[in-house]
């Protein structure tokens, strides 16, 4: 909200310190977003007062004077020094307090001030008139200030014509300080001084007229849902003249950023502005029906109906909405948001029907949400206008309308007020308790109780301040969000200053802090992701829903995509299902950039629902890409193209950090991942738990992504790398005899895979066989048969208790020959 | 000759040989030539049978003689060679220590983790647990058990991002939804106020979404390290004790916190904080507008609804929570220019940390 500091100072005193007032603004909860100055400037231009006063001695009407200008001149000393200035005016004596423009200084209309001299004399400034000054014609003499005016200062601030704007920042619990009058209290109680509320002395200037019909026979309301609307007022205004606004009024506005658009609307802005009481102007003649009466009900929306609103858009509403209506010409206002276009002031309505009413700060927020339209009005209604004092904030109205756009205020048979109101739901004042002492311990702080009831007392609140600990408090109705005593001590605490609280660090015997088993998890696998030389990195969990099938990879039967009602846009509209999509963009996006090294992963959530579910399912994945190679050439290493055992040793890493039981890579046919190049692409298991994936990205899906391949990618589930962690890791004796190292080479046909070969190795070699070693995979049609491979092991034969013969290791070793060609119909390579 | 003579005259050669040879190798050689196994000096061992038996202990006596001065000699030249020759081997295989070793590569952690490793590390110091909570939650965890029902008009504070309820429940107001992706990590502190025992000492860092356009300072996702403390005697005074503690630890000892009142639904009473700026140090300056202070994050002291709803007494317990974003903290100590950075994966950016 913008507050013009001219505006505010009318009713409390501002202090002159303007970035300490913004600080204190900020630090007691009014945020201060921006600060903007206003006006005329009038640089070089200052106070001063006349010391001497000489005839000029060659001249019969001018003068020469030394004029004290404060520190606005120095000597080579840097003390003040009054300045000489030739003047022809007459109406001035020594003494007088004036104005003064000093070298440099530029006037309206042009004229430019310098050192010059005037029939000899050297004149180092002006003295100014208010014509000059283009403040009025009045070119009599030069002008001359009050007595007390201080001397050296610039005048623009002396005359207050420039102004500071502030744009503060309103908390949605402060509906109080939506005004010029709420914020005037507001700084009153930062600083425990006065405010004051011009809204009596405005209301009292108000006079219905006892002419015509009264408006108790011309207006009547009817409000059938009190919640909706606690209370609704009208009066009318006949013979007004829709015109321009007063100057004066023009500037308000205008300091605030509002822009003029006539003289009833504009008071209605005003007063809206000056007190946070949103009004609404109909033109009656629009209202009335044929008899002459406008029967106002304040009621649902009915389903179907429409209303064209002020800003011309044509709405259709619900019956959550809430509409003034009347039975003939139906809904004529969207209660609390806008009015409607066909009974809006014109410049040729002559009578007004004013509303000032209050209405449910609910349905007003949810209307202005449903339709997508907020305004001053709704803004304040939806956090809340206070019922009590409509009545005279529309008097206050009425009385400023009369002012500027003439007229009479109607009168009413019931009252003196030549009022209609219809006030179904009185908002009581609450009455809070405050216990001082447990103020004081919930803060850790011993505020004294006289401050606390000055403050109570500045916001508005009645303080019965009885002895005791106890304070009985009456809050302001004004104060929708002072509900409890917690709320009260947020009050008092914000005031008296955050800043003096003394920082303390809880206690607490016996606390210690703990991570989960799953963060720990995560440690593990980040730091072996990391050690794998992979980089981890975050993508969107938003995606696009054609990522799926550009990828090749489908959901689960009833699974589905978790869908945004607003997303941001379309390529963003779904919760991503896989973390590769955005990793593959990300390898697109360096490729394109020239770096053609990506190692990247990510832990992130994936989501899924079903049909009937509320809450999507989330589960967290890790998951990476490997592409180009890990390292750039060097002057000793030769880079080695990433591939899928990359991926995979990558993967297998994760084994070995996370202790995995029983893992098997499988291959994975194209059908089950079409995403991935057949071939080159495997699921991991760990005993009965399916990990996830590892394998190349299939040439398809790349293109798809605009990724250049071979991309090499695992995705696994982390919650199941979480729950198969095994974090014992029971003790193995160092083997303390030699052992008998044995290369034996076995060709096989291709079908035959490392893994059978393995696992066949392992069973057939005995206790004394202690681990087994792939190190060769050789093709030759000449040598060995096509179709065929040879695949060479490292056999390392030991015992823990002896040292073996060569006896021992031979018969193990042929046992071992016989049952791995056995099994396999492998050939003995020798 | 006698073979005396033979033998000194032998002896002679070996030793001027032995003295002139220039490498280990020809060291060898001469001890194979002389001592070893068909050595001259062997052969005259060798030969012994064919000496008269009375020259036989003289001529044995000179032979040993010789062997051992042979011996002798080769021994120590051969020391002096070798010596010299590992000194010249040593001095061949001098590199230049300024070229690149021979690295393993490793990773990154990304910034973001880094710092949220980072804030957890001293929150785990002062004896909080590390909690985590859902990312898509309902209506009731993101605002209304934090005190913000439905029309609520704090609600307009943040843009939520709403999710297509598949259980055939509608919502009240157009185009939302009861289920959300989570504005804050605050419903953190309903799941544990229902959950965990008291006292409660937690933070729980995670990724939050917001309607936000990215742009260099904004993301519709990023991430908050929500703090919850519920105990007996809690005050205010320890809430600005424990994010000051904070604010010192991860950005330095010289930094200053300042607190300013503010408003949540969740908190009362609530104030954010600004950390002062550690460009300026507090003078003002560009990153910091000139104000000499950078919002870090907001707290306050759980509302009494809150716990009620909860069912924790607040005349008993009171508490505080805080909610920080990371993304701010992060480029409040590393400087970096453009959030956006942190979502594209570029390899220069993340080799950078």
């Amino acid at each position: 909200m913008k507050v013009s500091l001219k505006w505010l100072s009318e009713y409390v005193e501002v202090p002159s310190n303007l970035k300490a007032f913004c600080d204190r603004l900020d630090l007691t909860g009014t945020g201060v977003e921006a600060v903007e100055t206003l006006g005329a400037t009038f640089d070089h231009v200052v106070t001063a007062q006349v010391l001497t006063k000489e005839p000029h001695p060659d001249s019969d009407h001018m003068w020469v004077c030394t004029v004290d200008v404060g520190e606005c001149n120095l000597d080579e000393a840097g003390n003040p020094a009054p300045v000489t200035i030739v003047c022809g005016a007459q109406n001035f004596e020594a003494g007088d307090h004036i104005v003064t423009a000093l070298p440099g200084a530029e006037l309206p209309g042009g004229v430019k001030i310098k050192k010059s001299k005037l029939r000899g004399v050297a004149s180092a400034g002006m003295n100014c008139s208010a014509r000059e000054l283009g403040l009025s014609s009045d070119h009599s003499g030069i002008m001359i200030l009050p007595e007390d005016a201080p001397v050296g200062v610039a005048f623009a601030e002396y005359a207050q014509l420039t102004d500071t704007v502030l744009d503060l920042e309103i908390t949605p619990n402060r509906p109080d300080c939506l005004s010029m009058v709420g914020m005037a209290r507001e700084v009153g109680a930062m600083y425990r001084i006065p405010y004051k509320n011009p809204l009596s002395a405005m209301a009292e200037k108000m006079e219905p007229v006892r002419e015509g019909r009264a408006i108790d026979s011309t207006v009547s309301i009817t409000i059938p849902d009190p919640d909706r609307c606690p209370r609704y007022t009208a009066r009318i205004i006949r013979g007004v003249k829709i015109g321009p606004s007063p100057d004066w009024l023009v500037e308000r506005l205008a300091s605030i950023g509002q822009r003029s658009i006539n003289n009833v609307v504009d008071v209605t802005n005003y007063i809206l502005f000056l007190f946070g009481q949103p009004l609404h102007s109909f033109d009656l003649a629009k209202v009335r029906n044929a008899h002459g009466y406008a029967n106002i009900v304040v009621r649902a929306a009915e389903e179907g109906e429409t209303l064209t609103t002020l800003d011309g858009v044509h709405r259709e509403l619900t019956p959550d909405m809430t509409v003034i209506a009347t039975p003939d010409a139906g809904p004529v206002a969207l209660a609390g948001v806008m009015g409607g276009l066909d009974t809006e002031v014109t410049e040729e309505t002559t009578e007004i029907l004013l509303e000032a009413a209050t209405f449910c700060p609910g349905r007003t927020s949810r209307t202005s949400r449903n339709l997508g339209l907020f305004s001053e009005s709704s803004m304040r209604y939806e956090r809340g206008v206070d019922d009590w004092g409509i009545d005279a904030r529309s008097a206050a109205a009425c009385a400023l309308i009369v002012e500027v756009a003439g007229g009479e205020v109607a009168y009413a048979m019931t009252n003196n007020e030549g009022l209609v109101d219809a006030w179904p739901k009185k908002t009581e004042p609450r009455r809070l308790e405050f216990r001082v002492s447990r103020f004081c311990a919930m803060m850790g702080a011993s505020i004294p109780r006289g401050i606390v009831v000055e403050i109570l007392k500045r916001l508005g609140c009645a303080v019965e301040d009885t002895e005791g600990d106890r304070l009985q408090v009456v809050a302001p109705t004004f104060r929708p969000d002072l509900e409890r005593e917690i709320d009260l001590y947020e009050e008092v605490l914000r005031l008296w200053g955050m800043d003096r609280i003394e920082p303390t660090l809880p206690g607490g015997r016996g606390r210690f802090g703990t991570r989960t088993d799953a963060a720990l998890a995560n440690d593990v696998i980040v730091a072996t992701l990391r050690g794998s030389g992979m980089n981890e990195t975050m993508t969107y969990s938003f995606a696009d829903p054609a990522d799926m099938d550009r990828l090749g990879m489908t959901l689960p039967e009833g699974q589905l995509a978790v869908e945004l009602i607003n997303p941001l846009n379309s390529e963003q509209s779904v919760m991503r299902q896989s973390i590769i999509p955005g990793l593959l963009r990300s390898v697109a996006y360096n490729q394109a950039r020239g770096v053609e090294d990506v190692q990247l992963f990510e832990i992130g959530t994936v989501f899924t629902t079903a049909e009937g579910r509320k809450k999507p399912k989330e589960r967290q994945k890790v998951a990476g890409v490997l592409a180009g190679s890990l390292q750039k050439a060097g002057w000793n290493t030769a880079p080695v193209a990433l591939d899928f055992f990359d991926a995979k040793g990558v993967v297998e890493n994760l084994v070995r950090e996370l202790a995995l039981a029983k893992v098997r890579f499988a291959p994975i046919s194209a059908d089950e991942a079409p995403y991935l190049q057949p071939g080159r692409a495997a699921s991991v298991v760990a005993g009965g738990t399916h990990l996830g994936w590892v394998g190349e990205i299939h040439p398809r899906a790349l293109k798809a992504f605009e990724a250049k391949g071979p991309v090499a990618a695992f995705e696994l589930d982390l919650g199941a790398l979480q729950k198969s962690r095994n974090d014992a890791r029971p003790y193995v004796e160092v083997p303390s005899f030699p052992p008998m190292e044995i290369d034996q080479a076995f060709v096989v046909a291709e079908e035959v895979t490392a893994e059978r070969m393995m696992q066949v190795i392992s069973s057939a070699g005995g206790k004394l066989l202690e681990s087994v070693q792939l190190f060769d995979v050789f093709r030759d049609a000449d040598r060995i048969g096509q179709g065929k491979k040879s695949m060479a092991f490292k056999l390392v034969f030991r015992s823990p208790e002896r040292t073996l013969t060569s006896d021992e290791v031979e018969r193990a070793l042929a046992k071992l020959q016989t049952k791995v060609q056995g099994a396999t119909g492998a050939e003995i390579r020798s | 000759m006698a073979i005396t003579e033979e033998l000194t005259q032998l002896q002679a050669d070996t030793l001027a040989a032995i003295a002139a040879a220039s490498t280990t190798a020809e060291l060898e050689a001469i001890r194979v030539a002389v001592v070893g196994k068909s050595g001259t000096l062997t052969a005259y061992l060798r030969s012994m049978g064919s000496v008269p038996k009375e020259e036989r202990a003289q001529v044995g006596k000179a032979v040993n003689a010789a062997r051992v001065a042979v011996e002798e000699a080769l021994a120590s030249a051969k020391d002096a060679l070798a010596a010299a020759e590992l000194e010249q081997a040593i001095d061949a295989a001098a590199v230049d220590v300024t070229l690149p070793g021979r690295a393993q590569v490793i990773g990154t952690r990304h910034l973001i983790n880094r710092m949220i490793d980072e804030i957890s590390e001293v929150f785990l110091g002062l004896g909080y647990s590390v909690g985590t909570g859902p990312e898509v939650e309902t209506d009731y965890y993101n605002f209304e058990a934090l005190n913000a029902p439905a029309d609520h008009p704090s609600r307009s504070m943040q843009d939520t991002f709403y999710v297509r309820d598949l259980s055939g429940a509608a919502a009240a107001v157009r185009g939302e939804s009861d289920v959300l992706l989570r504005t804050q990590t605050s419903g953190v502190q309903v799941h544990a106020l229902e959950d965990e025992e008291l006292p409660i000492y937690i933070i729980a860092p995670g990724k939050v979404y917001r309607r936000d356009v990215a742009d260099p300072s904004h993301l519709p996702q990023f991430h908050q390290i929500e703090g919850l403390v519920v105990d007996r005697g809690i005050t205010f005074g320890d809430l600005k004790g424990t994010l000051d503690f904070f604010c010192k630890q991860v950005f330095g000892p010289d930094r200053k916190t300042r607190f300013r009142a503010h408003y949540f639904p969740f908190t009362e009473p609530s104030a954010e904080v600004d950390v002062s700026c550690g460009i300026c140090h507090g003078e003002g300056c560009r990153m910091c507008k000139g104000t000499g202070w950078l919002e870090l994050l907001g707290c306050g002291m759980v509302d009494p609804n809150v716990l009620e709803m909860s069912g924790v007494d607040p005349e008993i317990y009171s508490g505080f929570a805080f909610g920080m974003g990371v993304e701010r903290a992060a480029c409040l100590k590393y400087n970096v220019p453009d959030l956006r950075m942190l979502l594209e994966g570029d390899m220069r950016f993340l080799r950078q940390f």
